[in-house]
């Protein structure tokens, strides 16, 4: 029994990336359709704009580049489409330069996907830089902060912008990001001074250090990676990428506690033996 | 399809194939992929910062919209590439004297207030509940309780001035057992991340092995595969001589 744990514990590390990839390739081939609970923090934030009334206007931060699409885009696609099917306004943004381009695709396709008119219905901001500093600007001037929109309009000439001038004008705001500048920015230098509503989408590496901020009210809800994603495209009743790769998230995460019980097990097999003598 | 998108499927493709082979062995795809990946990370940085910052937010307002004010701001940039002139480093010292300023200056009262002072009433919330006539201590009051052991263990744990013994190693201990649940959850929540951006990876590659796309991840993962084992081939010799 210990030369076979040995042998398991020496296995080629190879044979796990295979395993792996195996059981992420299955799902996503052959949907199981796990059912997918919704947790209360993600409620919140879909609960927030379902009582938004109609035409008001929500601040979307798409603060990510290209390397966090797969966990943050199907949060960015998911929260548009809801917002658009509310008919509310929705102001995009960015504090990735490098996330530019990525952000203002999401934001023209959902509209167009929904009918809705650029300068009207939605305003893309682009990026400015400065990160706190153009948030702090924004809520003296948007205007200032931002005097065209990605696209070169006016802001100040926008249909969608003549009621907004400041971050004040703005009732609830949602940052998607994958780091700094993003989430407990907007909450530093936003919400706190400028008193609007804020929720939060994040990767789930960084979900643990902003649940905190839920807790104390600092921010009213958190989408914590592709989990969250999927909670969130469960909520509209629309089901994208993210629900789409749950079930793999769920059938990699099985055989990851598999392995690790099983390594342990081995593992102790052969500390015995070396106690032994 | 655009032939445009058709040859961004095949070079994601490629790239993603090259970058994965890193798990079979380090080998030239890898690394072709990865020094690919540098230079175009680097200049697409430089190409959209250009474009984004100094033509739209600097070039366009100051000299076609005529707001000269901007020479300020750029002259404070440029003073910070001054550090690279020996003779006139020391002018640099302005533009960072500036940065640490308005930084410190912003930043300072509002990290107090929102992860110090918020946190701190957060961790001070009542632990009994006042509802169906009289007062109650409730699964919130359980949480808050749990929070406050929690911050005041750890706190403990981290307090250096007098040796862990008796009460204090105690309290110090459980400090522990919280910082170890807490490490456990953010592997847990970096695991779920790794594997979100592999499902992520996966499902286009699946999406590209499509007829739509000309078979792009099987004719590439073919040449991918037939490339290693040529590369294998030509190394076992080399191997030998050494």
């Amino acid at each position: 029994m210990n030369d076979f744990a040995r042998r398991m514990l020496s296995l080629d590390r190879r044979l796990i990336f295979l395993l792996i990839a195996i059981v992420t390739l299955l799902p996503l081939l052959y949907p199981l359709g796990l059912p997918i609970r919704v947790s209360p923090e993600v409620r919140k934030i879909y609960d927030y704009i379902e009582n938004l009334p109609e035409g008001s206007v929500v601040l979307l931060s798409l603060d990510f580049d290209p390397s966090s699409k797969p966990e943050l885009y199907p949060m960015a696609v998911a929260l548009l489409r809801h917002a658009f099917r509310k008919n509310l306004r929705v102001l995009g943004m960015t504090l990735w330069i490098t996330g530019t381009s990525m952000a203002e695709s999401v934001v023209a396709q959902a509209a167009q996907e929904s009918g809705k008119e650029k300068g009207k219905d939605y305003v893309f901001l682009g990026y400015a830089p400065g990160g706190a500093n153009v948030i702090i600007s924004m809520g003296q001037d948007l205007y200032a902060a931002f005097p065209t929109d990605y696209y070169g309009a006016k802001t100040a000439e926008l249909p969608m912008l003549t009621e907004v001038r400041t971050l004040r004008d703005i009732p609830y705001a949602v940052s998607l990001s994958a780091g700094t500048p993003g989430v407990e920015t907007w909450y530093l230098y936003g919400k706190e001074k400028y008193g609007f509503e804020l929720g939060g989408g994040c990767t789930a590496v960084s979900a643990p250090g902003l649940y905190p901020l839920i807790d104390t009210g600092q921010l009213n809800g958190l989408l914590g990676g592709l989990r969250g994603a999927a909670e969130y495209e469960t909520l509209i009743g629309i089901a994208g990428k993210a629900t789409a790769g749950m079930d793999a998230q769920s059938a990699t995460h099985f055989l990851i506690i598999v392995l690790i019980v099983v390594c342990n097990f081995f593992y102790f097999l052969t500390r015995q033996e070396g106690r032994r003598g | 399809m655009s032939t445009t998108l058709l040859i961004g499927a095949w070079v994601a493709t490629g790239l993603s194939l090259f970058m994965y082979s890193f798990l079979y062995k380090d080998n030239p795809f890898f690394k072709l992929g990865e020094h690919i990946y540098v230079g175009v990370s680097v200049g697409y940085g430089l190409v959209i910062t250009y474009y984004e910052v100094m033509v739209k937010k600097l070039y366009v307002p100051m000299v076609q919209q005529g707001n000269w004010w901007l020479v300020i701001p750029l002259l404070l940039g440029l003073l910070v590439l001054a550090r690279f002139i020996p003779a006139i480093a020391w002018l640099s010292r302005i533009s960072f004297a500036f940065i640490v300023g308005v930084g410190s200056g912003t930043a300072i009262p509002r990290q107090i207030s929102s992860f110090i002072l918020q946190q701190v009433q957060g961790t001070l919330k009542p632990l009994m509940a006042d509802g169906g006539g009289g007062v109650w201590f409730t699964f919130a009051g359980l949480n808050t309780l749990l929070i406050l052991v929690g911050v005041v263990s750890v706190l403990f744990y981290f307090f250096f001035s007098i040796e862990h013994t008796g009460v204090v190693h105690r309290v110090a201990r459980i400090g522990i057992y919280f910082l170890m649940v807490s490490f456990g959850a953010a592997f847990g929540y970096t695991v779920m991340a790794r594997m979100s951006l592999l499902i992520g990876r996966f499902d286009e590659l699946i999406q590209y092995a499509s007829p739509d796309y000309g078979y792009a991840t099987l004719v590439l993962l073919g040449l991918v595969i037939v490339g290693l084992i040529v590369w294998e081939r030509g190394r076992a010799p080399e191997s030998g001589n050494v």
